[in-house]
């Protein structure tokens, strides 16, 4: 499982993101994967390496060939995403009571 | 880079310069004055961010349509020092009413000088597993997990 910053670097590069949204649709080969993208099937290889890396896809074999899907579990990437949004809102929360506290007085 | 699977729990802590009861209340009858846009879960355009001040109460958006789009419920609702919360939204950001599926935020203000320190735990995430296996299961869908890959690609950034 990876370090969510790793996910995060890994959703950053809108190649990567089209690759693993075309995932998040349903399990799919490389091929099919690679079909309409502007980029090689070795450069969606390479993709698919690094999100796997950073724990966001899974593969498995079928047969004589590898199929890939989202990781299933899904989790550290949820907390990941959540870490972030707390970050945001408690900022914004900050800014909200400061304010209100200095309309009080 | 790998960290501990376990560990599905987001800690924060911020100091603010107000003191806890004023915190407390801007935190949850506030919240539409800091809760982020772009998270409402309804067609409809968001009015405001409502929690009803007493356990048990519900957390939601009103929709300018008037619909109120659930999204949390009040577990415990201890002012000016304690407050707690589930949060009801799966891995695809879309309500789900099972306590069995849902995450838990406390939130804790405590006094620190002149002002609060407020203490922030999200845990239980791994309730969220068996939705988050949908994502897998080709069940992604519009405001869900792209919505949060846009996110994502903002936080990126």
């Amino acid at each position: 499982m990876a370090n969510r910053s790793v996910a995060f670097a890994a959703l950053g590069d809108p190649t990567r993101r089209a690759v693993f949204e075309r995932l998040a649709r349903g399990p799919r080969p490389v091929g099919e994967i690679a079909r309409g993208l502007p980029v090689t099937r070795p450069a969606v290889s390479q993709h698919l390496r690094v999100l796997k890396d950073a724990g966001l896809v899974r593969e498995r074999r079928q047969g004589t060939r590898r199929l890939y899907s989202v990781d299933p579990s899904g989790l550290e990437a949820m907390r990941g995403y959540l870490d972030q949004f707390w970050n945001r809102a408690l900022a914004a929360f900050k800014t909200a009571a400061e304010r209100a506290h200095a309309e009080d007085r | 880079m790998t960290s501990q699977t376990a560990d599905l729990t987001v800690r924060r802590s911020i100091t603010v310069a107000a003191p806890p009861a004023k915190a407390f209340e801007v935190f949850t009858s506030g919240i539409d004055r800091w809760w982020p846009r772009g998270h409402h879960i309804d067609d409809s355009p968001l009015k405001r961010e409502v929690i009803e001040p007493r356990a048990g109460g519900r957390c939601y958006g009103l929709s300018e349509d008037g619909t109120e789009a659930v999204w949390g419920r009040v577990l415990a609702w201890e002012p000016p020092g304690r407050f707690v919360f589930a949060w009801h939204l799966d891995g695809e950001w879309k309500y789900d009413p099972d306590p069995a599926h849902a995450s838990e935020v406390e939130v804790r203000f405590l006094p620190a000088g002149g002002g609060t320190r407020v203490e922030l735990v999200h845990r239980h995430i791994e309730r969220h597993g068996a939705t988050a296996a949908k994502v897998s299961a080709g069940v992604a869908s519009e405001g869900g997990w792209p919505g949060l890959l846009a996110e994502f690609a903002k936080l990126a950034a």
